[in-house]
């Protein structure tokens, strides 16, 4: 059965075609029932491929197939392969992958409804899935790149699908600039392995001698500025949160589910060329990004914005696990990020659907009785993200807490980041909660919110369960349980061990747990508080957190508000005025030499003289 | 003595066989003439078109015949060695007969609707087609300058015939002065080449080249250098390329698009020819300046692009940059930098064509600022995604040929272990996607004044573009032919 | 060899001068008919110097068609045929210069190449039937491609200069 591989991308591309011939004509809905049943057969040919590749051996790299296609580029010695690569790794990030996917595009037909774009958006979404699942399947550097480009095609198309707004068409276009920086790290890594190992294969390039340091680490770091421009890492994450323009969906899938954790794929897939040094960098820059997000997220009134920075900063984590050489901790975390964090984006899609477009959560609240299946699938996102046992966020983030613990040079350090980060995540995403699901009403009286429909809260509701259980595919607590540690072994250099004893783990946990439910507390004790000032039910609790409020008003509303103001205004002048800057220091360039180019015969004439005086007085005298 | 010479004379022996390409052009240019001349009223525009289309096809299946006896009994030269035949050759002819089939195509309904006289502009065509033709197949520079000369002359009047437009015949002075003075520095190259190796011959010169070691290069160097110029003008590299975003502009857009492809590729052939054949032996001397006149080109060509607002002048600045690319391959002066190079040069030939067929029919060809292609994605959605696609291939997308152009003009830098030019391509093509992504940017933005604004497309450009985009999309996705066929030609200068 | 050397001065004489005069004369006909003395001149020392088919070349080419596309050119524009006051433009101390190292650079690559190397005068002349042999030989082809050069031009000096 492992032979269907190729079927998995096939089908979304299968759907691309059919909708690019006669989207028009389908028209609303069926379009979007098209699109849905392309990326639902694609997660069943997962499934099923998936099974056929448990049936066998798992020893002596029995789990690793290659299909080559046919010969692509052949350039000199080098022979690139259009093939797929099925191994533990891809099938894994294929299972999330089109399962999400299918449901977010079932998402979508309630969501889009009304569009008068809406077969055009379906096409791009089975094209965005066709990408992605190359960029996953590809047996080499170069198809994954292909995929690469693809899925980044995809996203400025999707960010700029409402381009009338002047906004998204700026976003679009921020998002393009920036991933160009890291695709030309891509290239360059990718010429860089091929003059120094010979191949681009994965296979190959996991069986070849290890580079010199200097330059396996110059590799690592140029892979690394790929993922960083992909998966949003200092300094290059700028565009994910202006990519917030797009439609809801487009958030929940391509900005948070999958396409940002393809720099996380790609590293993990080149794990055994990534060197000590390079790791070092990476763990670091995953910790800063961790906690410079986090920050940014506390000061955000966009409910989208929120989670924005919040998927820059799991993105952090899953990169501080990389650093720390704990790859399948990276995976676990990508693998339940995406069913949380596609879930409360999809909940904040649908709140902004019932509250017609508002995003600001500061005109929401008490949404939890006029929208409860989105208020409670919310809830359990939320519970997930913070970290709370026994729900999915925990596992991952525990066992990547636990992974920075270890880490060799700067171990506790790393983890005390990453806990203070966690504390933020459980703050603001419990401040969310309480904005826009608990409390008064702050709406206005003219707006009615109300449930979404079925297509809308059945894929709530899957993602709900996957967010709550997803934790089960790799528990810790007994051995024989890790399954997904077991099944992704094989494809790594250096298997990852923790070294920690049981009781360090355990004091990690408990650690890692209180941090989050005093994350929790604080927003509880300040938020509701705030908002219920008058509730004399609990006069002894209230006077406590009135205590709680003011010294936590005196650190977060005095020096606190400024610092979070200062990261949000660094984060607008610095970060963003670097990308612009760039493209005005190009700009100046032009302008520089633009005065050549006057329309005069004769200044061309004496440019063309100069030229040839300059190559004759070179050549002649033998300058070069 | 005198007497006894003329009672001895022998001519050359001709392969007239391999003359029949070039031969076919010229019999249906002087057809063409003569028709219009004897029959005026009959000399229709589709008359002209269909026969021009003819010859390009007749010619293109005898092409394909001398192809397959090159591939079997190996490249010779003809004609006292003045002309190559060898895959080399015969690869350029198909890349101009398939322009030139292109280009008549396109120019079908441009010439009715601007008004042009068909049987001149068609016979033109023709003869520019059989001096590219004869410049790309010489092995000796004097033919090799003719050819450059009947393939520049019937540019400069293809520009200038749109009588009606100022901008026309004064791109057309400009490019016919420029082109004077660079032909100037060619025609020097030559004469020093000759006073310093005894030959015109490239064979001759190869071959003493590499017998005799020089005590004092001076000479040899100044010819490199003058012959260099002359010919980077023709390719329109940095800082030869003034001229290109005025002309480019002020043409016709068939006839922009013929200059970029055919003059471009017949001035890299003479370049790889001189270059990488004849001058094998001192590439140690010319392969630095050609890096640094890649790298400037690349630079001049990225950055000046982003600077423009009309999109003829951007697609001159991206036609700049696409010379960069092919010096990188000529640098590398290797047989896979030379099949780099060849492979590059046919597929941004369809590329390039394509891109001004959908220029040429956006409207009347007066200027071409960026916003008149607002809205283009909405009112001719097929023709847009075609555009795009072209354009994405420009600017090097996966999937298209452009990439895979790219991958191997700098797989062939990195082989060389040059990888400083390997990684400023690099750059240039990330500045230089850019631009292309405006243009695609414009067209799917809404803008309801400007949609009525755009005019109705002739069969003949729709034709062009989809096989453009078709064949784009083809060597993109299985490029294998098209690297077999670029690597096939690679062998030149052959004593015949 | 003293009647060439004669012939020679007198002829170097007439070229010198005629040069001279044409930038300085201020009627263009004039300057135009100068310069024809010149091209003929130089025509007469290649007939000295045993190259027949050069100084045929000059005749033909210079005096018969570059020259009277320049009388045909002065004649259609709108150029005065009288003596005119300002012919000499302003910038003529540059090209003095400009000449006068172009003239340096020559004189001084020749002197220091051949020096005082002399003519062979016993080796075998070149006649202008040997160059008809190389033409229609090694250089067939180009000859032959003059033909395609000729005709795009004829084509296009039609297409331009027609009012129709």
């Amino acid at each position: 059965m492992v032979e269907l591989v190729w079927l998995i991308p096939m089908l979304p591309l299968l759907g691309f075609l059919i909708l690019l011939i006669t989207g028009h004509l389908l028209g609303e809905p069926r379009a979007g029932w098209v699109a849905t049943a392309f990326a639902g057969a694609s997660f069943i040919a997962t499934l099923i491929v998936l099974v056929g590749l448990l049936g066998k051996d798992s020893h002596a790299g029995g789990r690793s197939y290659e299909f080559v296609l046919f010969e692509w580029l052949p350039a000199g010695s080098l022979k690139v392969e259009a093939g797929f690569l099925l191994d533990p790794l891809s099938i894994t990030m294929a299972l999330f992958v089109t399962g999400v996917g299918a449901l977010i595009h079932l998402y979508s037909i309630g969501y889009m409804h009304g569009d008068e774009k809406y077969s055009k958006f379906f096409l791009y979404l089975n094209l965005f899935l066709f990408s992605m699942l190359m960029l996953v399947f590809g047996n080499n550097l170069v198809v994954t790149f292909l995929g690469w480009e693809g899925v980044g095609a995809c996203s400025y198309f999707l960010i700029s699908f409402w381009h009338r707004r002047e906004s998204a068409a700026t976003a679009g276009k921020k998002a393009f600039v920036t991933n160009r920086v890291g695709d030309w790290g891509f290239m360059i890594a990718t010429f860089a392995i091929w003059s120094a190992l010979g191949t681009v294969t994965y296979t190959e390039i996991a069986n070849s001698p290890a580079m010199s340091a200097a330059t396996g680490t110059a590799v690592s770091l140029l892979l690394f500025v790929a993922a960083a421009g992909k998966s949003a890492q200092l300094p290059l994450y700028v565009w994910l949160p202006d990519a917030m323009e797009g439609p809801t969906p487009v958030s929940a899938m391509v900005h948070a589910a999958t396409m940002v954790t393809s720099g996380v794929y790609l590293l993990v897939r080149m794990n055994n060329v990534l060197t000590d040094d390079a790791l070092l960098v990476i763990a670091v820059i995953g910790a800063t990004t961790a906690l410079f997000a986090a920050l940014c997220a506390v000061a955000q009134h966009d409910i989208k914005r929120v989670l924005a920075y919040s998927t820059v900063s799991q993105l952090g984590y899953m990169f501080l696990a990389i650093g720390s050489g704990a790859y399948v901790a990276a995976i676990f975390h990508v693998i339940t990020h995406a069913f949380f964090k596609a879930l409360l984006f999809l909940g904040s899609g649908s709140v902004i659907h019932g509250m017609h477009d508002e995003q600001d959560m500061r005109k929401m609240g008490a949404l939890r009785i006029a929208m409860p299946i989105t208020g409670a699938t919310f809830i359990i996102g939320w519970l997930a993200i913070a970290g709370v046992p026994p729900f999915a966020g925990f596992w991952s983030k525990d066992e990547i807490l636990l992974a920075a613990w270890e880490q060799k040079n700067i171990g506790p350090l790393l983890w005390v980041v990453g806990l203070v980060t966690a504390l933020l995540t459980a703050y603001y995403m419990s401040r969310q909660v309480i904005l826009v699901f608990f409390g008064d009403q702050r709406w206005d009286d003219d707006v009615h919110p109300h449930e979404s429909s079925w297509t809308m809260t059945t894929p709530l509701c899957v993602l709900a369960v996957a967010a709550a259980a997803g934790g089960a595919i790799n528990l810790p607590l007994v051995k024989d349980w890790l399954v997904l540690e077991h099944f992704l072994e094989p494809i790594f250099h250096h298997p990852h061990h923790f070294s920690s004893g049981t009781a360090t783990k355990i004091a990690l946990a408990v650690i890692s747990v209180a941090a989050g439910l005093i994350g929790i507390s604080i927003a509880v004790l300040s938020w509701m508080k705030r908002r219920i000032p008058t509730d004399r039910l609990e006069p002894e609790f209230l006077e406590n957190a009135m205590y709680v409020d003011s010294s936590y008003a005196r650190v977060v509303g005095g020096p606190g508000t400024t610092g979070f103001q200062k990261t949000a205004d660094f984060d607008r002048r610095i970060v963003d005025g670097g990308v612009n800057g760039l493209a005005r220091a190009v700009m100046k360039l032009g302008q520089l030499i633009q005065p050549t180019q006057s329309g005069y015969m004769r200044n061309y004439a004496v440019g063309v003289a100069l030229g040839a005086l300059a190559i004759l007085v070179v050549l002649a005298w033998g300058l070069l | 003595m005198a007497t006894q010479s003329v009672l001895a004379f022998v001519g050359p022996s001709v392969n007239w066989w391999a003359l029949l390409p070039q031969m076919i052009l010229l019999g249906a240019a002087l057809l063409i003439m003569l028709v219009s001349a004897l029959a005026p009223k009959q000399t229709s525009t589709p008359f002209v078109t269909v026969t021009t289309m003819c010859a390009a096809i007749t010619s293109y299946i005898v092409a394909t015949g001398l192809w397959n006896d090159v591939q079997r009994d190996g490249p010779s030269s003809s004609i006292a060695s003045a002309f190559g035949i060898d895959g080399f050759s015969i690869f350029f002819t198909m890349l101009i007969l398939v322009a030139l089939a292109a280009t008549a195509l396109l120019s079908h309904g441009y010439l009715d609707k601007e008004g042009i006289d068909a049987p001149e502009f068609h016979a033109l065509l023709l003869c520019s087609a059989a001096g590219a033709i004869v410049m790309a197949s010489a092995n000796d520079l004097v033919v090799m300058f003719i050819g450059l000369e009947a393939l520049s002359i019937g540019l400069y009047v293809m520009i200038a015939m749109h009588d009606r437009r100022q901008e026309a015949r004064e791109s057309a002075i400009k490019y016919f002065v420029l082109g004077a003075f660079s032909s100037a520095f060619l025609l020097y190259g030559i004469a020093l080449t000759y006073g310093a190796t005894g030959s015109t011959n490239l064979i001759h010169i190869r071959d003493y080249l590499g017998a005799v070691v020089f005590r004092d290069q001076h000479l040899l160097m100044a010819a490199m250098a003058l012959l260099l110029v002359g010919l980077s003008f023709k390719v329109a590299a940095a800082p030869f390329h003034f001229w290109a975003p005025d002309v480019y502009q002020g043409a016709p857009s068939p006839v922009t698009g013929w200059m970029a492809s055919v003059a471009k590729a017949a001035g890299f052939a003479a370049l790889l020819r001189i270059f990488f054949a004849a001058f094998a032996s001192h590439r140690i001397d010319w392969t630095p300046i050609v890096s640094v006149l890649a790298a400037v080109t690349l630079v001049v060509g990225a950055v000046m692009a982003i600077l423009q607002n009309d999109v003829k002048r951007m697609l001159a600045f991206s036609s700049v940059s696409h010379a960069g690319y092919v010096l990188i391959a000529v640098q590398a002066a290797t047989d896979q930098g030379t099949a780099a190079a060849l492979f590059y040069l046919f597929t941004y030939t369809f590329m390039v064509l394509g891109t001004f067929a959908v220029v040429g029919a956006m409207g009347r060809d007066d200027d071409h600022p960026l916003a008149n292609y607002a809205g283009l994605g909405r009112s001719r959605p097929v023709l847009a995604i075609g555009f795009t696609i072209l354009l994405l291939a420009q600017a090097g997308i996966p999937t298209t040929s452009g990439f895979v152009a790219k991958f191997q003009v700098i797989a062939a830098a990195v082989n060389n272990k040059n990888y400083v030019l390997a990684g400023l391509a690099m750059i240039t093509a990330v500045v230089g996607a850019f631009m292309y992504l405006r243009i695609v940017m414009a067209m799917y933005v809404d803008n309801e004044e400007q949609k009525s604004s755009v005019p109705s497309w002739h069969w003949s450009t729709k034709v062009v573009v989809i096989a453009m985009v078709g064949f784009t999309l083809l060597a993109g996705l299985v490029p294998q032919f098209l690297i077999e066929f670029a690597e096939d030609a690679v062998p030149i200068l052959i004593r015949g | 060899m003293v009647a060439q050397n004669i012939f020679f001065g007198i002829l170097a004489a007439i070229v010198a001068i005629s040069a001279l005069r044409m930038v300085t004369t201020r009627n263009i006909v004039h300057a135009a008919l100068y310069l024809v003395a010149v091209l003929a001149g130089l025509g007469a020392l290649y007939v000295l110097l045993t190259a027949e088919f050069v100084a045929t070349t000059q005749v033909l080419v210079y005096i018969g068609a570059v020259m009277v596309l320049f009388l045909f050119g002065i004649m259609l524009t709108k150029a005065p045929l009288g003596n005119v006051m300002e012919m000499t433009g302003r910038q003529w101390p540059l090209a003095a210069v400009v000449a006068a190292l172009l003239g340096g650079v020559t004189i001084y690559s020749l002197v220091d190449r051949f020096g005082s190397e002399r003519l062979n005068t016993d080796g075998p002349i070149y006649r202008t039937a040997d160059v008809s042999d190389e033409v229609f030989s090694t250089y067939i082809v180009p000859f032959e491609a003059v033909s395609v050069l000729l005709l795009a031009a004829l084509i296009g000096a039609i297409v331009l200069a027609r009012k129709d």
